[in-house]
């Protein structure tokens, strides 16, 4: 291909076209095997470890940044910030008595109907360290990884609703894959009428889109998305996302729904993670009650037993 | 320019393409560097360099192991073929032969990607343009005179 006119008096190593052809092929290969047989994944964390100081070095303008920010406030909005959070725990506080009192109720009804309890979700604060950049992938990776008990598929939340899901766990970062990834599926149920169905990221940093619901379905635009629970990866009743847009086409079957995320699935820093719920916990809940019972069933026998004996000897 | 030189110029491009930018305009501060570096010591680096490097990408993306490592292998291929002729160039034209070098290589991206996401031309394009701005500004700050 490359027709060099002077004569060859150096060698020069093998020519550009070959060796763009073996590291082609090589490319290739990697690809092929880490899409079919994912043998690659202990390299990945290898080196991920080694790339850890790069990442961390990259994310020290902007947390110096911050920290900068955080020293150099003013007096008044420090005054303002403490009054408005005062205002928002009062508030809080209130809410809170009365979700106590609700919670007790709840749980109270759901024993007598033989529910399990809803276990109280446990968090994890975590910090986002760095963007994967893509213009087409929207992942993103967290300070904690194996080392704090990261698990692959704990759901991330902020103070808004459900930003994503762990998708690969390193040493020390683990990466999350976010709501509106192209990849991404979250079971969800209308808040408003309880309809369940499944969302789907698409790619867009602002709408997730529920597809396959007929058009003839009960939804408003405003009406907001939680999780449904059913999968066990989310607790039940996280906010997702609030319908955006609503459109029925007359040659498709399904309405055209699309939702805007309520949790700054771009915007915080700050993230939570959701620790896993043993899901063997509720079959072991209804385990040890109907043992209770059973027990219970059987000293009854024996008390009524003993009150028939005396009362034969009483008759005698 | 040493071999010292490019490692210590390919670490600071792999931090500064780590840091966040936006996601409309991302410049690739690793492969202009690779450019540069293809360009001006051909000697010291090649294709196999421009895998390692699309590797270690590839690695940092999080994407399919490989995909940078192909897109860079193709660019860098490019670029060494008319290596001869471009540092003959005028800055201007140089400029031009990169751009379309940036094209190519987002391109490749962008058909390895279309299966897993949407893509858009004008973040392609906006992302080329700003990866050229950084060559201008290289050249500005003295880096692309030592011939």
């Amino acid at each position: 291909m490359m027709d060099d006119q002077s004569p060859k008096f150096f060698f020069r190593g093998t020519s550009i076209l070959l060796r763009m052809v073996f590291f082609s092929a090589l490319s290739i290969s990697l690809m092929a095997s880490d899409a079919r047989f994912h043998y690659l994944g202990s390299l990945r964390q290898a080196g991920m470890l080694m790339l850890y100081p790069f990442q961390w070095l990259a994310n020290r303008p902007e947390a110096i940044y911050q920290t900068l920010n955080e020293y150099v406030v003013t007096q008044t909005t420090l005054r303002e910030q403490l009054a408005t959070l005062k205002n928002e725990s009062l508030l809080q506080s209130s809410k809170l008595q009365q979700l106590q009192s609700l919670e007790a109720e709840n749980n109270h009804l759901k024993s007598l109907l033989m529910l399990s309890e809803n276990s109280q979700f446990k968090v994890r604060p975590a910090e986002i360290i760095a963007l994967i950049n893509h213009s087409y992938s929207h992942k993103v990776i967290i300070s904690s990884g194996q080392e704090e008990g990261v698990i692959d598929g704990q759901a991330v939340i902020d103070e808004q609703g459900v930003i994503g899901q762990v998708t690969r766990v390193f040493r020390y970062t683990s990466e999350v894959t976010l709501l509106t990834d192209r990849d991404f599926a979250i079971p969800i149920q209308i808040e408003r009428n309880g309809l369940r169905a499944i969302a789907y990221g698409r790619g867009n940093r602002y709408s997730i889109s529920l597809p396959y619901l007929p058009a003839n379905i009960d939804l408003l635009k405003g009406d907001r998305l939680i999780t449904s629970g059913i999968d066990g990866t989310y607790p039940a009743g996280l906010l997702v996302a609030e319908i955006a847009e609503l459109k029925t086409s007359s040659n498709s079957p399904f309405a055209i729904v699309h939702a805007q995320p309520l949790g700054g699935v771009h915007n915080f820093r700050q993230v939570l993670l959701i620790e896993p719920q043993e899901k063997s916990k509720s079959l072991n809940e209804a385990q040890q009650i109907s043992q209770q019972d059973q027990q219970q069933h059987q000293q009854n026998r024996l008390k009524a037993q003993e009150l028939l004996h005396k009362m034969q000897e009483r008759t005698e | 320019m040493t071999r010292a030189k490019i490692y210590l110029a390919m670490a600071l491009a792999f931090i500064l393409q780590l840091m966040p930018w936006s996601t409309w305009v991302h410049p690739e501060f690793v492969l202009m560097t690779l450019l540069y570096c293809l360009l001006r010591s051909p000697h010291l680096c090649g294709i196999g360099t421009a895998w390692v490097v699309g590797v270690i990408l590839d690695l940092m993306t999080g994407v399919l192991f490989g995909q940078h490592a192909l897109a860079y292998t193709l660019t860098a291929f490019l670029a060494l073929f008319y290596q001869r002729r471009l540092i003959l160039f005028t800055n201007l034209q140089q400029m031009g032969y990169i751009l379309l070098l940036l094209l190519f290589n987002q391109s490749i991206m962008m058909l390895l990607q279309a299966y897993t996401g949407q893509y858009s031309l004008l973040i392609l394009f906006l992302s080329s343009i700003a990866s050229l701005l950084i060559w201008y500004l290289a050249h500005l700050l003295w880096l692309n005179r030592e011939r």
